[in-house]
């Protein structure tokens, strides 16, 4: 959307004349209230139905954790000030004193025995993502109002980043409450967070006030809105009208704009990846043939052809070109610097000679062709990465035909087994869980693999990261995880393409906001000016 | 009798629509898509909580056996349980009905208000510079895509003026149960837009019929003699010429009323207005089966409830549809 020249002063006038009429309403009501365009859809108001960040996100308003995992993804007290271990298998946390849930009942540790209760007893799936995090649990007991004793089975040092997912609800004495009993809002959705309920319409808005009881102090805003607005246009226009106060993932071509229209651009690196991923199980991979369009045998078994074919990508231009600078070349699953990511592991620049020796070297010096498939408008920069990739791949001989369809296509598709090769996204808590969804060999116990469509097996790796991810959290944990990405990436399973950004943008009401690399939007992230207050 | 006749072959003709629809339907969204991979979150869920998840919704079930749960539900009238949401199906295109209807009613009044002013004024004046102006710019209205209508609507009147909500319905009010943004200050200036958008080219649309029927209509022998008879303008429009222009206009005003309720697709999603259209295509991308079966559902009922309407309005107007029934 670009606007003539000769209309700005008009626009401009029109503001200055809205803002002259704004001013005369008694600031401190006007100031308070918090208006935020989201995309995410609040799709259920029970707190432990649905692991997606579009439940957290609003939901976190009005319910909170025991354990606050923090913008450096770091692990912070939040209903829990404490824990500890007391032995292999069993972790003591002490709860915060004086806390109440909005219906006045105080909390206590009956609670936290409660929230788990409920979702390894009475939620059945699709509620399923709570239940890995509490997988490992075997018992939860309170020996006193304000201490809970949790009993694992086996060691399990990532307790507390399970925890920092979990919701905590109030106990009932008439026992749990249903799903549909939350939906009907009957009664309300009763946490401790720093919002208290007021509406919610599916699809559409979510309305919280300020809680003044909160142990936290007083919380910034006084009344929250939140409207659903999916389409990316749309919460641009809503923002820059001064519709709302926030708006959440902003494409980053609508950036320039925002800006000029007095809006300020709050952006972070984001806890997840973009990547290539291909078929190294089967002898044929479904869309590989070779110049002549004759099927040849499954090339991407061969380190050497998965070896060029990264080293011929040009993340560059992906991140300078298709986001506009909104993102991070990427070199494994997390954004350097954050828990768990190695310093060692930095982009390269494309080196396509070499790309095109190895490549002859493996047996191909004429390249081959291959469908590379992706989703169509998921990620910020998918299509256009597969055209890139393309353009980048021609010049080592490999032709790539890219083949981008809807998300939920591309899922059944990639389940069943259609691709050979294609461009995914995945996230995760820490960089640990990501990796191992992404490359960890698939296991009964359903902890591993769950993105690794591409069936790589490397024991070796696997055995260092179960090391890994027994050490208790803290920089040895992160060391080892670190070496065993390093480790698993020289073999190229996956090719490591880009960390988008999160892209907020926010009017003149807000000071700041905190962004979180998890793309949360939340009111307490944003701070009031202080002229608005 | 007539009447009678024509709502028991419209309810045959009712049930059949709806019996193929669904069909079409269920087994169109069945080829798509797993619904299950919206349902968990795919970027983290095991199989195993895919598995179970697929188990839950029914998704193990072969076609025919999910189908004949699906017609279970419809008779129950709960139309199934949403996927995404986990409350009724059709409760939730309920909740959406008054978005999407007060929406379209507002557009078609203005639609027709205008559409059949501006009409008559050029077809009584065939060859003047008004008809021409309103000839040529009906034909820009009808063929600008609805898209680029609405965003240039949002660049005028909201972001560059200020004068309007680019979006969002505002405030509502309750009403008979439901929520209506008309009854507020508020959700009037919400609503300009987004009827703007659905109206225009419904207002071009008719003022085209409208043109062309009274041109015709005052060439007839019947008007030139009620001209001869020294009967005012006046008299002979609103007396001989609009009724024998309305049945073509009725026929259309009842099509387009019809589509703006199930199909307001993009003008509501650019306006984020909360409405059936939006729900539709969103639940088709998140293949949620259930919502879009009940949308559908419902957009097939509209759809024969507004042409049995449009037929007996046709028994008012027109004599001879009387006789020959």
């Amino acid at each position: 959307m670009k606007i003539g020249k000769h209309v700005r002063p008009i626009a401009f006038g029109a503001g200055a004349i809205l803002m002259g009429l704004f001013s005369v309403a008694p600031a401190d009501v006007v100031a308070q209230e918090l208006r935020i365009a989201t995309s995410y859809k609040l799709m259920t108001l029970d707190p432990h139905f649905a692991n997606l960040n579009e439940t957290n996100s609003l939901l976190s308003q009005i319910y909170e954790r025991l354990v606050y995992q923090d913008e450096k993804l770091e692990m912070k007290p939040s209903l829990a000030t404490s824990w500890r271990r007391l032995s292999e298998t069993r972790w003591e946390f002490k709860l915060r004193e004086n806390v109440k849930f909005h219906n006045g009942a105080a909390f206590t540790s009956a609670d936290v025995v409660h929230s788990i209760d409920r979702i390894q007893n009475l939620l059945k799936p699709p509620s399923g993502g709570y239940q890995s995090y509490v997988k490992g649990i075997k018992s939860v007991s309170a020996p006193d109002a304000l201490t809970v004793t949790f009993e694992t089975n086996g060691s399990l040092p990532s307790l507390p980043l399970f925890l920092s997912s979990i919701f905590i609800v109030s106990k009932q004495a008439s026992g749990f409450l249903t799903t549909e009993q939350l939906n009907g809002g009957t009664p309300p959705p009763n946490g401790t967070g720093p919002y208290t309920f007021k509406n919610w319409r599916s699809g559409e808005s979510f309305e919280v006030v300020r809680n003044d009881d909160y142990w936290g102090g007083r919380p910034s805003w006084s009344d929250v809105t939140f409207r659903i607005i999916e389409n990316p246009a749309a919460r641009v226009a809503a923002l820059s009208t001064g519709d709302v106060d926030i708006a959440d993932f902003i494409p980053a071509r609508d950036v320039p704009s925002l800006k000029q229209r007095g809006a300020t651009v709050a952006n972070i690196s984001a806890a997840r990846l973009n990547f290539v991923q291909f078929d190294v199980a089967n002898d044929q991979a479904p869309g590989v043939t070779d110049k002549a369009g004759k099927s040849i045998p499954n090339p991407f078994r061969d380190v050497k052809v998965r070896r060029a074919l990264a080293m011929a990508v040009d993340r560059n231009v992906i991140v300078d070109k298709i986001l506009s600078g909104f993102g991070t070349a990427a070199a494994q699953v997390f954004p350097n610097g954050l828990p768990g990511t190695s310093a060692n592991l930095v982009t390269e620049p494309p080196r396509y000679p070499e790309a095109k020796a190895l490549l002859a070297e493996a047996g191909y010096p004429n390249g081959f062709n291959v469908v590379l498939a992706g989703p169509a408008g998921r990620y910020p920069g998918d299509l256009e990465s597969l055209q890139a990739i393309a353009q980048s791949w021609a010049r080592i001989g490999v032709g790539v035909q890219p083949l981008a369809v809807p998300f939920s296509v591309f899922n059944t598709k990639r389940a069943a087994g259609e691709y050979g090769i294609w461009y995914g996204g995945g996230s995760g808590e820490s960089a640990d869980i990501l990796v191992s969804a992404l490359l960890g060999t698939a296991n009964s116990q359903g902890d591993r693999g769950s993105l690794n469509y591409g069936k790589y097996s490397n024991p070796a790796f696997d055995e260092m990261l179960g090391k890994a991810q027994g050490i208790e959290v803290g920089p040895e944990r992160y060391g080892a995880i670190a070496t065993a990405t390093e480790f698993v990436l020289r073999d190229q399973p996956i090719i490591p393409l880009y960390h988008f950004d999160h892209v907020f943008g926010y009017g003149k009401k807000v000071a700041t906001y905190t962004m979180h690399p998890r793309g949360w939007t939340t009111a307490m992230q944003a701070a009031p000016s202080t002229e608005a207050k | 009798m007539a009447l009678l006749s024509v709502i028991t072959g419209r309810l045959s003709q009712a049930f059949l629509l709806i019996f193929v629809m669904s069909l079409v339907g269920f087994i169109g969204i069945h080829s798509v898509g797993n619904p299950v991979y919206n349902v968990v979150n795919i970027e983290t869920a095991t199989p195993e909580e895919i598995r179970r998840a697929t188990i839950l919704l029914g998704l193990d079930q072969p076609v025919w056996r999910q189908y004949l749960v699906f017609v279970q539900n419809v008779a129950t009238g709960t139309f199934g349980t949403s996927y995404i949401y986990h409350q009724p199906a059709f409760g939730l295109v309920l909740d959406k009905l008054s978005a999407t209807f007060e929406l379209a009613l507002f557009a078609m009044l203005v639609a027709t208000v205008l559409g059949l002013g501006l009409g008559v004024l050029a077809g009584t004046r065939p060859g003047s510079p008004l008809d021409r102006v309103i000839v040529t710019s009906s034909v820009y209205a009808l063929s600008v895509p609805s898209f680029w209508l609405s965003m240039m609507l949002i660049l005028v009147g909201a972001v560059m003026t200020g004068w309007f909500p680019p979006g969002g319905r505002g405030l509502t009010a309750n009403l008979l149960g439901f929520d209506w943004s008309f009854l507020t200050s508020d959700g009037l200036r919400h609503l300009v837009l987004p009827v703007l958008a659905l109206a225009i080219p419904n207002i071009a649309l008719i003022a085209r019929l409208a043109r062309a029927g009274t041109v015709e209509v005052e060439r007839m022998e019947f008007t030139r003699f009620c001209v001869a008879k020294g009967l005012s303008r006046r008299r002979i429009l609103f007396h001989h010429t609009l009724p024998n222009i309305s049945l073509p206009i009725v026929t259309i005003v009842g099509l387009q009323f019809g589509g703006m309720l199930a199909f307001a697709v993009v003008v509501e999603s650019i306006f984020a207005w909360p409405g059936v259209g939006k729900l539709l295509i969103d639940s088709i991308q998140l293949l949620d089966r259930p919502v879009v079966m009940a949308t559908l559902t419902f957009t097939a009922i509209a759809f024969v409830a507004l042409n049995t309407l449009v037929d007996l309005v046709y028994v008012v107007l027109d004599p001879r549809v009387r006789i020959s029934t």
